[in-house]
């Protein structure tokens, strides 16, 4: 129930570190609100692990973590750039109609497949950036000195958070607006470029966040 | 019939004795220049030179404007003077100041940096979910910005990017050195960059408490201030600003005859944009009159009229109202208009309803800053420094 109170007393914090990834991705998918609700909990699926990994980070080593020089410039600059990079994917791949009449082998079809995969890792890279609300539960998740309180605490802190994302697949409403995908489209390529640019300069040790 | 005959034929020209009569509401604002010396304290008689000179210039374009009936050629002058003043009016400020046009954080947050309109689109979302001004300028000053800003706004809607905007005049400028233009096409979709900016800008002011657009992409950091390069950050965005300085306000308006950095990248434009939505002032093609001849389409210099323009006889959500369309249509089918009132009738007072405000608004910001500048001109002829 604490790490539950905890994400929902921080989730507008996380909606909002979430946003610039989450909606202008949604408005270049151009998908309706059903379409734009799997995406999203492919996301929030990804964001889950992430989160599941830091419960498992804070139990294996505890606060050893974030004292550890450089690590969460290391760490968020990591992310930074994975996020980047997919969401540059995202936007400049090529998006296939569903249920294409060519004929494909199986691995081929696997392999068209991959993109969905994408919410998926952006939500893993979401999840892994650290942020206050994340040391909040990660401090309250090395003090609990069990693996599976750690998780939960992790766990219902995810579920606090997720509540807050769930108007975001409405975006979906604005399909009749296809003008609407191009600028999600740019947007999504600036975030990206913005991303990318602050995961270098952390990685080179230039900004203090 | 030659197309400027038939545009001769359609200025609706005025009495000279009438022009004056509706100049004479303009002058107090044209003479804020001279006001703001006056209030600064004992100025000497030369000091006032400036002041005397902008307020005459204001009130003789004004009167022009309506004599000739011809907004976009005077207004653009003006604007291309207020924009190329800017540097001169700001750096020396800051220089006397800081001894520096190169700020740090810390005066920003101390409230020792002038507040820019430009940052208003990334200070209100921080500042009504969390309360927190991340440009804090002098917040009295930001207070008494945000009143104009959407007064005006409210009022001519984006007509504030080609009346009231400090910038803008430096890419109208560039865009209008040449006579051709090298690059005719531009795709459509670039018409959205600019709310693409708008979003992704004031989602990542708004996570990052930073007002990004400034500390990133401003191309007009190159002639106002800029932050000290103290980090790495820092030493990057310093590189930047002179790349989109030269591409978006320099070298692309060179080759497009088009504001591109107002038309294709300004965010705060593209939140302009929005307002004029709401605006009773708009640009109306009367359809009646319309030849189809494009020329609105080719001269617009912010691609706010394209094939459904000349169909809906409306302008998109772009216009800045900065009246080419106006000036350069050769029947006269182009005017501004007032919502809720029919095409065509009495255009001469829709435009004149439009002009006060929009010129108000320019003398608001372009007589202080004009004067400020023609200041240090003048001081650099006498004196031979401008500090």
């Amino acid at each position: 129930m604490h790490g539950f109170l905890l994400g929902l007393a921080n989730g507008t914090s996380c909606l909002a570190l979430c946003a610039p990834v989450l909606i202008p991705f949604l408005l270049s998918e151009g998908d309706n609100v059903g379409q734009n609700l799997a995406t999203l909990l492919k996301f929030l699926g990804g964001r889950l692990l992430g989160y599941l990994l830091f419960g498992l980070a804070a139990w294996a080593v505890g606060g050893l973590l974030l004292e550890a020089g450089g690590t969460q410039a290391l760490l968020i600059g990591g992310t930074y750039i994975g996020l980047s990079v997919l969401l540059l994917v995202a936007v400049f791949r090529k998006k296939r109609p569903a249920g294409g009449a060519c004929a494909v082998s199986e691995a081929q079809a696997r392999l068209r497949r991959w993109p969905a995969l994408i919410p998926v890792g952006m939500g893993l890279m979401a999840g892994l950036k650290v942020c206050p609300p994340l040391l909040l539960a990660f401090t309250d998740a090395a003090n609990s000195g069990t693996l599976g309180g750690s998780l939960l605490l992790f766990a219902t802190f995810f579920l606090g958070t997720s509540l807050y994302f769930l108007p975001l697949p409405l975006l979906g409403a604005f399909t009749r607006m296809p003008d609407l995908r191009i600028v999600g489209r740019f947007a999504a390529v600036i975030v990206a470029l913005y991303y990318l640019v602050s995961g270098v300069l952390l990685f080179a040790g230039g900004v203090q966040l | 019939m030659t197309a400027q005959t038939q545009s001769q034929e359609a200025l609706p020209r005025m009495a000279i004795w009438k022009a004056l009569l509706l100049t004479l509401p303009i002058v107090p604002f044209a003479a804020s220049g001279l006001a703001m010396t006056l209030m600064s304290g004992d100025a000497q008689l030369i000091e006032l030179i400036p002041g005397l000179v902008v307020c005459i210039l204001l009130a003789v374009v004004f009167f022009r404007m309506l004599v000739t009936g011809k907004t976009h050629r005077y207004r653009s002058a003006l604007f291309i003077v207020l924009g190329l003043s800017v540097p001169l009016y700001l750096m020396p400020q800051l220089i006397e100041a800081y001894g520096t046009v190169m700020l740090t954080p810390e005066m920003t947050y101390a409230g020792k940096v002038q507040f820019c309109p430009m940052t208003m689109f990334m200070v209100l979302l921080p500042a009504v979910l969390k309360g927190v001004v991340i440009f804090p300028g002098a917040i009295a000053y930001g207070a008494m910005w945000f009143l104009l800003w959407m007064g005006t706004s409210l009022t001519i809607g984006r007509g504030w990017c080609s009346w009231g905007c400090i910038f803008g005049g430096w890419d109208e400028f560039f865009s209008r050195l040449r006579k051709k233009a090298l690059v005719k096409h531009v795709d459509r979709k670039w018409r959205f960059l600019p709310f693409a900016v708008l979003l992704a800008i004031v989602l990542l002011s708004a996570i990052t408490f930073h007002p990004i657009y400034c500390e990133w992409l401003c191309p007009f950091k190159v002639v106002s201030e800029f932050e000290a390069p103290t980090s790495l950050a820092t030493k990057v965005a310093l590189g930047i600003f002179p790349v989109t300085f030269l591409g978006l306000v320099v070298a692309l308006p060179l080759l497009t005859k088009k504001r591109i950095q107002c038309a294709l990248f300004c965010p705060f434009g593209a939140l302009q944009s929005f307002f004029n939505k709401v605006s009773i002032f708009e640009l109306r093609i009367d359809l009646d009159r319309c030849s189809q001849c494009k020329r609105c389409l080719r001269e617009c210099p912010t691609f706010s009229l394209d094939e459904g323009s000349l169909v809906s006889g409306k302008a998109l959500m772009s216009c800045t109202r900065c009246g080419q369309c106006v000036d350069s249509c050769p029947k006269g089918a182009m005017s501004y208009h007032i919502k809720g009132t029919r095409i065509g009738v009495s255009p001469n007072v829709a435009r004149l309803l439009f002009l006060y405000p929009a010129y108000i608004l320019f003398c608001g910001f372009g007589g202080g800053v004009v004067t400020g500048a023609l200041w240090r001109v003048l001081r650099l002829i006498t004196t031979g420094s401008m500090i």
